[in-house]
């Protein structure tokens, strides 16, 4: 069925069509909503609280991106931010930050390289792959732990938390760059575009001389290395690594992509996409808090609002394609 | 249709009037129309996007229509499911696409039936399964406990025939049945489609190649643009470049463009040189030479390895022996990327899972064996930038769809763009594995020029065809493969679609053909060969020598001229007896199957002083060696 020419839409039409101008609208909606219900939404005060709390998952949010873009997907996240966050947390008895967290990162690349290499080179199913690591991940952090949380955390490593530039705080400025980064790196450069390419269609992007191997790769490598960096963040907050944290952080992160519009299969979604699904995420647990929700309550809430993004995103489509 | 109750059964089985469908802004269908009787094969034409599938997808109830009016017997039609249409006795034979490919050959015949409450008898089953294939005349070609998995394509097509008629079908559609048969294959299938219409079935035969619409339809109605510009025409009366003006509402000129008009002799620069090329177990040995500016063919049947050869040349598949030679300078390739850095392009067979990434624009995906090639972090697609212009222009793109989603282009568009991907980063070869398959005709001859355009200008370009037809209209050369191996390397004016059919015909079906030569070499002392032989050239087929014969320079793949053999007055005789040419002693036999398909000729030569024996002889022996064996064919049947 070729389409005759279609005539370009006018600029609202063409600004609807897009997914994250939509998606945009959907976060609008839920702030204003939400300020409607509770006062204390929108002060500035609450908004610095949800750029605050949106860090640690949103960083976490940019690896899966990556990793959803080739078509796979990484369980590990959250216990691999447990476990490397257990290794700062270790590192730093003995060494100054920057080394410490930097054995952090390392630790989560190695094991994100790992799933990277059985996933790709060996075939196997992203979710099998990363659902072992998962556990895996867990228990080593309980171990190495010797099963408590570790306090004595530097206090100077709050520092990088309570920084402020211009008023904002290091880890939001932290934040805005490395999505700023991501963007740009998935949008303008070769690794970007053939992550897209491997994700929509592995085998043209192969017969296109794509580095496929590679670049199916590397998604896991990253999306291990930035655990550790998210975790670093959280730890820097409440000063103390505990074997739990991270407990359920890839449930928000796939949420978080999902909702932004990439596409479980690959190919599809923006790292713009998956900053306002961040938004929206912390947007409802902060004013689900606000108006007092219990918190047994919020999960029906939260997951009920993916689903009905979801829907809404899908009945769409399917009215713009009859 | 005043009374359905009493329409005659001579009656239209299929009436569908003005039928309308809209796929959001796509107006798939404005105004078809389409009449079917029983008992004919009804041919349902049009280009690529003229609405073929949409009005055949209408009718077996896959999706609604808009408007318009539908009858069947007599009765309106109304199919709000697949299930319905089923039920009144509608089937369609879809492109082995809705068969269950774990489930075996039996149950995938009764599919259907899972869907209907009760219990299954599978001992009945197996029985009516017996039933349907002997009616086909097709009795032992399915072992019915086979997974379906693992049939060729042609088997599951049956499997597909079987299931409607299983269904009780009056009114079968064949949507591009024949796209991945052989020639063979076709042949068997339109043996089975005679038979349906005998039996009373109406059939509608939905096609690209006009060849096959002139075998097998009765009469014809043409799509253009959703509107039915001509409805049930006689195919008798009708000559090609009709239908082909009802297709694109225009005249269209020939359809190939004329090759070699720029031909420089046999002195041209080889630039890919290919010797030995191995992937076990498809590919086997693989060896042939492309040119600068020369169009080469590479023919045979589906399943004889060339995509397989094509992909283990360029990195895609494990080589595991061949060298590879780009001007002169053996190259290693091991990645498609050291092939298109060494400027090898390749347009895969399968444009949706090979060559389109259907979420990157038109514009990036004309960039990505730029991207493939480009050294570099970022992404250079500005120094092409120019280039995409002038290519657009030369292929005749339009240029302000750039944004827009591959999948929107018609097929031919599509393939446009994936050549025009290439085209871009200037290569040296230029392979295309199927380049025209699902591309409408009035896009295939702009592809038809565009390859000879590049090939003017310098471009090695090698063309895999499954359509021999269209293999002689473009190239210049063929090589043919079979089971893996290149058998043959001719120009092609010499050729014709006997001749590649037969000598494309798998080798294990000429395994006889070659034992007849071994024995008669054997028997004879001789130089026992097996050749088509015309006026002016001699391809030979196959050749048997015993220790004693005489050296004969006749390989098997190879055309001479009689004249430039040393038994020119045997090939000009061809008379039935022996005929001396000097110090050689020739016998020929013209070679029949057993239903009288010529196929060519096995010839004798020995040393004139050796007895040869009585000529009758030997064509009893031929004969008899060839009378009950199917094998024998070479496929040509």
């Amino acid at each position: 069925m070729s389409a005759p020419t279609a005539a370009r839409p006018a600029l609202p039409g063409r600004l609807i069509r897009t997914l994250e101008v939509r998606m945009l609208g959907l976060a609008l909606v839920i702030a204003v909503g939400l300020s409607l219900m509770s006062p204390y939404f929108l002060t500035q005060n609450n908004i610095f609280n949800i750029l605050d709390q949106s860090v640690v998952i949103g960083i976490v949010a940019v690896g899966m991106t990556f990793v959803i873009l080739t078509g796979g997907i990484d369980l590990s996240v959250g216990s691999v931010a447990g476990l490397t966050g257990i290794v700062l947390g270790l590192a730093l008895r003995d060494l100054p930050i920057p080394l410490a967290s930097a054995a952090a990162v390392a630790a989560g690349a190695f094991i994100g390289l790992i799933s990277g290499v059985l996933v790709a080179v060996f075939g196997l199913a992203p979710f099998v792959v990363t659902l072992g690591m998962m556990a895996i991940g867990r228990s080593l952090a309980y171990i190495f732990s010797g099963q408590t949380a570790i306090s004595g955390i530097p206090e100077s490593l709050s520092a990088i938390v309570y920084t402020t530039v211009l008023g904002i705080p290091a880890n939001v400025i932290f934040l805005l760059l490395l999505y700023l980064a991501a963007w740009a790196y998935l949008t303008y450069t070769k690794g970007g575009r053939t992550i897209y390419a491997v994700g929509s269609n592995r085998e043209a992007a192969r017969a296109s001389g794509l580095n496929v191997l590679g670049y199916s790769i590397l998604p896991y490598v990253i999306s291990g290395a930035l655990a550790a960096v998210a975790i670093t963040f959280s730890i820097a907050q409440i000063l103390s690594a505990d074997p739990l944290a991270g407990n359920q952080m890839e449930l928000d992160a796939i949420a978080a992509v999902v909702i932004g519009g990439a596409s479980l299969y690959g190919g599809r979604g923006s790292i713009i996409g998956t900053l306002i699904g961040v938004l929206i995420m912390v947007m409802i647990r902060n004013g689900l808090n606000l108006m007092g929700v219990s918190p047994f309550w919020q999960g029906t809430a939260i997951g009920s609002i993916i689903i009905l993004a979801l829907l809404a995103e899908r009945l769409f489509n399917w009215r713009s394609a009859r | 249709m005043s009374n359905p109750m009493s329409a005659p059964d001579s009656g239209p089985a299929l009436v569908a009037r003005s039928v309308a469908k809209r796929f959001g802004s796509t107006q798939a269908l404005s105004d078809a129309s389409l009449e079917v009787r029983a008992g004919e094969v009804h041919g349902l034409l049009g280009a690529n996007g003229a609405g073929k599938s949409t009005l055949s997808r209408i009718i077996c109830g896959h999706v609604g229509r808009d408007s318009g009016e539908l009858l069947y017997r007599g009765r309106t039609l109304s199919p709000r499911s697949t299930r319905e249409a089923l039920d009144s006795g509608i089937a369609l034979v879809a492109q082995e696409t809705s068969l269950a490919p774990d489930l075996s050959v039996l149950e995938n015949i009764f599919l259907p039936e899972l869907g209907r409450p009760g219990r299954l008898s599978f001992p009945d089953m197996r029985r009516r399964a017996s039933d349907i294939l002997a009616r086909l005349g097709r009795d032992h070609a399915l072992p019915l406990d086979q997974e379906v998995r693992r049939l060729s394509a042609a088997q599951r097509q049956l499997v597909e025939i079987a299931k409607a008629l299983a269904l009780d079908a009056d009114l079968m559609i064949f949507d591009e049945p024949t796209a991945s048969l052989s020639p063979s294959e076709v042949d068997r299938l339109f043996d089975i489609l005679a038979r349906l219409r005998e039996q009373g079935h109406a059939l509608i035969f939905v096609s690209h190649r006009l060849e096959e619409v002139f075998t097998i339809t009765d009469r014809v109605t043409i799509l253009l643009e959703g509107r039915t510009v001509a409805a049930s025409l006689d195919t008798a009366r009708l000559t090609q470049t009709d239908i082909i003006r009802h297709m694109v509402g225009r005249d269209l000129g020939a359809i190939y463009a004329t090759p070699g008009l720029d031909r420089r002799g046999g002195a041209r620069d080889p630039v890919l040189e290919v010797t030995n090329l191995s992937a076990r177990p498809i590919v086997r040995d693989v060896s042939f030479t492309v040119h600068r500016g020369e169009i080469l063919g590479i023919g045979g049947l589906v399943g004889a390895g060339r995509s397989e050869a094509m992909e283990a040349l360029f990195g895609l598949r494990p080589r595991d022996g061949g060298t590879i030679r780009l001007k002169g300078r053996e190259i290693a390739l091991r990645r498609p990327v050291d092939a298109i850095r060494q400027g090898i392009g390749f347009v895969a067979e399968d444009r949706r899972a090979q060559n389109i990434v259907p979420d990157l624009s038109v514009r990036e995906n004309l960039m990505l064996a730029h991207l493939g090639r480009h050294r570099g972090f970022g992404l250079g697609y500005r120094q092409r930038q120019d280039r995409v212009g002038t290519l657009l222009a030369q292929l005749g793109l339009p240029t302000d769809r750039m944004d827009a989603s591959l999948l929107t282009f018609s097929g031919g568009m599509q393939q446009k763009i994936i050549m025009a991907r290439w085209l871009l980063i200037d290569p040296e070869v230029l392979i295309l594995d199927e380049p025209t398959k699902g591309v409408d005709i009035g896009t295939r001859s702009a592809i038809y020029r565009i390859l000879r355009d590049i090939a003017d200008q310098g471009v090695a370009v090698v063309v895999i065809s499954s359509d021999f037809e269209e293999l002689l209209g473009v190239t210049e050369r063929v090589v043919v493969m079979s089971d893996g191996i290149t058998i043959a390397d001719l120009p092609t004016p010499i050729l014709t679609e006997e001749k590649l059919t037969l000598l494309a015909a798998p080798r294990s079906s000429t395994t006889r053909n070659r034992a007849l030569l071994e024995t008669l070499a054997r028997e004879h002392g001789a130089f026992a060969w097996w050749a088509l032989l015309e006026e002016d050239s001699l391809i030979c087929l196959g050749t048997a020598a015993a220790a004693t014969a005489p050296p004969l320079d006749l390989r098997a793949g190879e055309a001479l001229h009689p004249r430039d053999t040393p038994i020119p007055r045997a090939l000009a005789a061809r008379a039935q007896g022996i005929v001396t040419d000097g110090a050689l002693a020739t016998l020929l036999v013209p070679l029949r199957n057993a239903r009288g398909h010529d196929l060519g000729w096995i010839g004798l030569t020995a040393a004139a002083d050796t007895p040869l024996p009585d000529p009758g002889q030997i064509a009893a022996q031929v004969r008899r060696l060839t009378r009950d064996s199917d094998d024998i064919e070479g496929d040509a049947a």
